[in-house]
């Protein structure tokens, strides 16, 4: 690559990032506006809008909220798709490209008609709107991303492992709890942050299967149909800190899983 | 607890297929308490697949295996009592050096401070001392391939498998792991069953070889045996370097043969008395060919002229024209054949240096 197109990519690089990050900052910084209105000019800036939003019982219920269906419906993600991956896994079998496809699909779905479906599975089933619609939702959406995570650290995993443990007098029970299931570790943690992450930011399928206690983004949603305030600003702003943090974090186990 | 002499494991008639492939084909072998025992052959012989079936990793289409008595045929490996040395060593990643050796310890129901004792023991058997609390990718080659044996060795097996284990080092540190290798299983005890493709791991470490060839038994015996006997024209290539001679039969003498041979008579041994007029292959290796300046009083000697010659050190390699562009290989130690003339030397040998061999 000659000097000239290395500037010239470079250049437009830092375009895209400068368009990127503009809408970020902005919420963040409108966040400390000393103001009710979002607009320039800011005049006076205030911690209050982000004091409250720590100080807001509704936005810590919706937060803590959130955060259980995350973390169940992650954990059921974890158990299903090491499951899957590992029935897919190194065998061949009549229908293997068929449990694959099947396995891919709620991954590739879109969001609402998935949302729609399942909001009519669930009241067919009699499942009640609210957390356990939800969490059983983002379990559906979740697995694929699990499965394929797995299955990719799994086809990694020497054959040789596993028979060293067989041939050392462990069963195949054993073998999984004590070499499997350690050698996966990367990828389970790399793929529970991605589950949390997922469901956290999940906004379609909350709202159909929910009922009237909002997850997160459903809560973001309904302040703004009364108005965009600062408030919505400083509630997004952590909530973008927070699954940053946890994304970055993820990337870094994630680039494990390929050795 | 086996001792010496007892039969360890049994192979009866053993087939393996592999599709349309037969891996192996109707082995019928024993090996002894105490023996080092190496199967040797080119890649896809079946050594390799016979080793997995007595590990219990693949399971014979026909046949038996009986490991002290017991047929263990059905058993999973976890049940049998008999470890394995991978040949990518197969250390656990996520353990240390002592858990990796542990790990087997454990799994027997052993007690913390046996585990510990055995520990210390295999450690210091396999010059580890230092080394536990490190993880597998902490070590060099040579040492991963150290605990895996003390890994293997861990749970008193009566037999150890070993796949090939010294394929990954390079070739100095093969040399002597070589040596280590033999000089443990005679300080355990154990008995080793080795297999390789590599002649020369073989013959330094085998009290026997078991030469395989498509899946079939080419030939068994001592190193020593096979390297100055070789029943077959496979087993005389496979080890060692060796001259190939296919001649007609002229006259047999109860042992003595003789051989014509491009005009020239040639004398061997054999047990096997072939009908006179039948052509046959006899093998005769380098270093057993002894040059002259002048025709020796014996009968069968050859004369020919020196085309190449290789100064090896300790030795010097002789390619030697014998007439009709046949070449023989000679290989001498001394610079005696320096007083030759290169245009025309003879060589000669004795009779049970040249060995017949089955086609």
């Amino acid at each position: 690559m000659s000097g000239r197109t290395r500037v010239l990519m470079s250049v437009i690089y830092w375009a895209f990032v400068v368009y990127l990050f503009v809408p970020l900052m902005l919420m963040v910084l409108m966040g400390f506006k000393d103001s009710k209105f979002i607009g320039f000019p800011i005049r006076g800036y205030t911690m209050e809008w982000y004091l409250g939003v720590f100080q807001s019982a509704e936005v810590i219920n919706v937060f803590i909220y959130s955060m259980t269906i995350a973390i169940a419906s992650t954990a059921l993600s974890l158990v299903i798709g090491t499951w899957t991956a590992l029935l897919l896994g190194p065998h061949r079998f009549f229908g293997r490209a068929v449990v694959f496809a099947l396995t891919c699909l709620p991954a590739v779905i879109p969001g609402i008609i998935s949302a729609i479906s399942l909001r009519i599975y669930a009241r067919l089933l009699e499942i009640e709107p609210g957390m356990l619609a939800i969490i059983l939702g983002h379990t559906v959406h979740n697995v694929p991303f699990v499965a394929l995570v797995v299955m990719a650290r799994l086809s990694t995993l020497p054959k040789s492992q596993l028979e060293a443990a067989r041939d050392l007098g462990a069963d195949e029970a054993v073998t999984f709890l004590r070499i499997t299931l350690p050698y996966l570790k990367p990828a389970l943690i790399g793929a529970s942050v991605f589950c949390l992450l997922l469901s956290f930011d999940d906004f379609v399928r909350s709202f159909f299967l929910g009922s009237y206690e909002p997850t997160m983004p459903v809560l973001i949603f309904a302040k703004l149909r009364s108005g965009m305030s600062p408030e919505i600003n400083a509630i997004a702003t952590v909530a973008l800190v927070l699954t940053a943090v946890l994304g970055l974090w993820a990337e870094r186990w994630n680039r494990r899983i390929t050795p | 607890m086996t001792s010496s002499g007892d039969v360890v494991v049994h192979l009866d008639q053993i087939t393996k297929r592999f599709g349309d492939v037969v891996a192996v084909d109707d082995l019928d072998m024993e090996i002894m308490a105490g023996e080092f025992v190496t199967f040797l052959g080119p890649s896809g012989c079946g050594k390799s697949t016979t080793l997995r079936i007595v590990g219990g990793f693949e399971r014979p289409d026909a046949g038996r295996v009986i490991v002290a008595g017991e047929d263990v045929t059905a058993q999973p490996p976890n049940k049998r009592n008999v470890n394995m040395v991978f040949q990518d060593y197969a250390l656990f990643p996520h353990m240390t050096v002592a858990g990796n050796i542990a790990f087997g310890l454990e799994l027997k129901g052993k007690s913390r401070s046996e585990i510990d004792r055995r520990l210390v023991e295999l450690l210091t058997l396999l010059e580890l001392e230092t080394l536990g609390k490190r993880t597998p990718d902490q070590l060099s080659g040579g040492q991963r391939q150290r605990v895996a044996l003390a890994r293997a060795l861990a749970p008193d097996p009566q037999l150890l498998l070993l796949d090939e284990p010294l394929a990954a080092l390079d070739a100095k540190l093969r040399a002597q792991v070589q040596l280590e290798l033999k000089d443990i299983q005679r300080r355990t005890g154990k008995t080793f069953f080795f297999v390789t493709h590599d002649q020369d791991e073989a013959l330094t470490m085998s009290d026997r070889i078991v030469v395989m060839n498509e899946g079939r038994v080419e030939q068994c015996g001592t190193p020593e045996e096979l390297y100055h006997h070789p029943a077959s024209r496979f087993v005389a290539e496979f080890i060692g370097e060796t001259n190939l001679i296919t001649g007609k039969v002229s006259a047999v003498d109860g042992e003595h043969i003789t051989l014509d041979w491009q005009g020239a008579t040639i004398h061997a041994l054999s047990e096997q008395s072939p009908p006179i007029g039948q052509t046959v292959t006899a093998a005769i290796r380098p270093e057993r060919i002894v040059l002259s300046a002048e025709r020796q009083a014996k009968e069968g000697a050859l004369q020919g002229q020196i085309v190449k010659r290789v100064f090896k050190g300790s030795r010097t390699v002789l390619d030697i024209d014998v007439g009709n562009g046949t070449v023989l290989r000679a290989v001498v130690t001394d610079g005696a054949f320096g007083q030759v003339d290169p245009k025309q030397v003879w060589l000669s040998w004795e009779p049970d240096r040249l060995t017949l061999l089955r086609d």
